[in-house]
């Protein structure tokens, strides 16, 4: 045998599992755009020829190896409209071109055949107690046309304020909730996580080393624990007592005794704190001593060359640590469903009534959204897809916020490195 | 004094200085106080979690029958969970992280690691759908395809590099992205090959199992082993490489006898860690183990983790009630196994540091 075959085999199986972790993020990054935008793309309404004579009209939803699944008018509520027929029934399927879908606000979808007169005429013999969304001609439809309605969906999914089942209706309640639920606990976490920081970098000594072990170990406690905590102090301590001493005219109806936007974000302020404090504290770390000697040396003081020279230079350490916390809170959902987040929310936390911010309130939020539409709706087909929708905006906000961190990160090395010239 | 601006500062005399001190004093002393009093904040949070879960179980009380049982089939379904996901997590990120560390183009290696970091961010409940929506229903009829998969693609890799790895020697670098289409390909072509056959060879108890678990934990936890071990593997001296190459080792050679036994203590605070992450992680365990409260070590059956009994259970708990008391006594459970794991995982990394440091300074 050649001198070294054997570690070159090695190394190839060393590289065959770098390989396979890319492939894997690639297959699943590919597997969320693609499902993820397939629920806005208008699909073909075939027309079905059984073989009793009947004819079937509506969206093939799913396909195994001797049955299909047809999604065809949904006459009464969303959901009842599903036909599963097998293969050995169908003797011929054809796409007319004149057959329309009219989309109701409640969900549900109508399927018929004709001009503009006969899609008005089938909703008049439907009870269609639900405004009308839209009607479209998807068969006859060209590549242009059929984007045209993609992109209708897909506005109307990120802009849909609310609607009266977590079924139906668009992303902007749970995107509005996550958004909110960040920026405010990006509002606790930052000063405190900060002065954490600065603490570390300044003083070496027990409390300093306490400070950093109990950072260091409480970083892998799992978030669910943080959740749990929320719930018992925060929520059944903190809220209960709030509730008895401010709130007392509402009782029993809690107000800050039950799971709510001001607790979600303390929670996840705590989950999030040493992400910020260590790598605030490793921006500190990376500025040359020199430059702290200098200032010292004309005379600043230790807090004025903290505050005017060192927290400067190290601003986009400071930015990394926001948005990596922004990255884990936002991705982080197990805590929040103890402390307060609902599949659907009555009210936005945000909005035009004083005092505009509503701690107290329950929210909405991606993560959950994901975690809901697919194991909780009663309406599987429909579900899944609206999951992946959901996933693929929350996994496209994180991964944004990601890369600017990574972005921001080199240019931190890059300004160091003209530094220490 | 007569508050001239234009002449103020000609006058200033020597009681305006003292007062100028004075006030630059104060404000040094009050963001003094700022810094320790935040930092006394972060303290007090944090050693909160363990004080709060303890203090709440008092005064204590006999909890309902049955309740050690029931704990320890949780604690069984989240070692199940746990040990599967690390089954695949260890092996592919520590494999990773050697190739990383040790035979990688430097301008791969710039691509490898932002890639990890953007899996790392992926959140566990979009991983969690993956696996429910994506996964589970392949794996009910392929549990076999798997295990193939398993067997066939490293023993291919291996061959291959029997064959071909000598002449590539220069491209080793760049093999990962050479090998990205080879590996798909492969893949691809053994599920194509399963599907043509009708019926499963292996029919899982559960569609819901420990080996989808697996899987998907697996995949959360590969970015965490791998950026641990990566930092190990990097803090290692390349003097020492060096040396072992210039008495004459291969690069493999190098990697197994010096780098890898130096970097030991970081290799297996990699592996405590990651097993610590799995025993945690609610979103995959509760979307995709099926949630049955059933102790059984067969890997293709459901299983229902500490994590997941939290999750499900607490928001409809009364507060102070026996399931209350018994879900905080859960949660207790997974906070000391895990913060055990990670104490033993931080001293092995401190050991490393330790060395390290005393290795750089005799060098």
């Amino acid at each position: 045998m050649r001198r070294g075959a054997a570690g070159d085999a090695g190394t190839w199986l060393l590289a065959g599992a770098a390989a396979a972790c890319l492939a894997t993020m690639l297959m699943v990054l590919l597997l969320l755009g693609r499902a993820g935008l397939a629920p806005f793309w208008p699909a073909h309404i075939a027309e079905l020829q059984l073989a009793d004579g009947r004819g079937v009209l509506g969206e093939i939803v799913a396909k195994s190896k001797d049955t299909l699944v047809v999604r065809t008018t949904e006459r009464d509520r969303i959901g009842s409209g599903y036909v599963r027929l097998a293969y050995d029934d169908v003797v011929a399927e054809t796409r007319p071109p004149d057959a329309f879908v009219i989309a109701l606000a409640d969900g549900r979808r109508l399927f018929g055949r004709g001009d503009a007169a006969a899609a008005s005429a089938l909703l008049q013999g439907i009870s269609a107690s639900s405004a009308v969304e839209e009607t479209f001609w998807p068969n006859a439809s060209g590549l242009m046309a059929r984007a045209g309605i993609f992109m209708r969906h897909a506005g109307r999914f990120l802009a849909t304020s609310s609607s009266a089942s977590a079924a139906v209706g668009g992303a902007l309640p749970a995107l509005v909730g996550t958004v909110t639920l960040v920026l405010l606990m990006s509002l606790i976490v930052m000063p405190f996580g900060i002065a954490t920081a600065v603490y570390l970098h300044e003083r070496r000594g027990v409390t300093a080393g306490l400070v950093r072990s109990a950072i260091g170990n409480l970083a892998g406690v799992p978030s669910i624990v943080y959740g749990v905590l929320g719930l018992g102090l925060f929520v059944h301590g903190f809220g209960a007592n709030i509730d008895r001493l401010l709130y007392s005219a509402h009782q029993p109806v809690p107000t800050f005794g039950s799971g709510g936007l001001l607790w979600a974000a303390l929670t996840l302020a705590l989950l999030t704190l040493p992400v910020v404090v260590i790598s605030v504290e490793e921006g500190l770390a990376r500025i040359p001593a020199s430059l702290r000697a200098g200032s010292l040396a004309l005379g600043a003081t230790r807090g004025e060359t903290m505050w005017r020279l060192l927290l400067p230079a190290a601003r986009p350490a400071v930015l990394t640590g926001l948005i990596l916390a922004i990255a884990r809170a936002a991705g982080a959902v197990a805590p929040l469903m103890l402390v307060g987040v609902v599949k659907l929310a009555p009210a936005l936390p945000v909005d035009g009534e004083f005092p505009y911010l509503h701690p107290s309130r329950q929210f909405m939020h991606l993560g959950f959204a994901v975690y809901d539409a697919a194991l909780a709706s009663p309406d599987a087909v429909r579900g899944v897809p609206r999951a992946y929708a959901f996933a693929l905006l929350l996994v496209g906000v994180v991964i944004a916020l990601n890369l600017t961190a990574i972005v921001l990160r080199n240019r931190l090395r890059e300004r160091y490195r003209a530094l220490e010239v | 004094m007569s508050a001239n601006p234009d002449t103020y500062t000609a006058f200033l005399t020597a009681q305006d200085a003292r007062y100028a001190a004075e006030r630059r004093w104060r404000r040094e002393r009050m963001g003094g106080w700022l810094v320790a009093g935040g930092t006394a904040v972060v303290l007090a949070a944090l050693l909160v979690i363990p004080l709060f879960l303890i203090l709440s179980l008092l005064p204590w009380s006999p909890l309902p029958a049955g309740t050690w049982e029931r704990l320890g089939v949780l604690l069984a379904g989240s070692v199940k969970a746990a040990t599967c996901a690390v089954l695949v997590a260890v092996p592919i990120g520590l494999a990773t992280a050697a190739f990383n560390a040790h035979f990688c183009a430097p301008r791969l290696r710039g691509w490898i690691k932002p890639a990890m970091e953007v899996l790392e961010a992926i959140p566990t409940v979009v991983l969690g759908l993956v696996a429910v929506a994506a996964l589970a229903p392949w794996l009910k009829t392929n549990v076999a395809t798997l295990l193939a998969l398993i067997v066939i693609v490293p023993a291919l890799l291996l061959a291959a590099g029997m064959a071909f790895g000598t002449q590539l020697r220069g491209q080793r670098g760049w093999l990962p992205l050479w090998l990205l289409p080879a590996v798909l390909a492969v893949t691809a072509a053994i599920i194509h090959i399963a599907a043509q056959r009708d019926g499963a060879l292996i029919i899982p108890d559960s569609p819901w199992n420990a080996a989808l678990v697996g899987l998907a934990l697996g995949l959360a936890a590969v970015p965490l082993v791998f950026s641990i071990a990566e930092d190990a593997l990097m803090l290692i001296p390349a003097t020492q490489t060096q040396a072992a190459l210039a008495l004459g080792a291969t690069r493999w050679q190098a990697l197994m006898s010096i780098v890898l036994p130096a970097a030991r203590p970081g290799l297996i605070a990699a592996i405590v860690l990651g097993a610590s992450r799995c025993i945690g992680e609610t979103m995959i365990v509760l979307m995709a183990s099926g949630n049955t409260p059933l102790a059984d070590p067969d890997p293709l059956s459901g299983l229902r983790t500490l994590s997941a009994e939290l999750a499900l259970g607490l928001p409809e708990a009364a507060p102070r009630g026996d399931t209350y008391r018994v879900l905080l006594l859960a949660a207790l459970v997974l906070f000391g196994l895990t913060f055990a794991l990670n104490v033993l995982a931080e001293r092995a990394r401190a050991a490393l540091r330790r060395r390290s440091d005393a290795g750089v300074g005799a060098a």
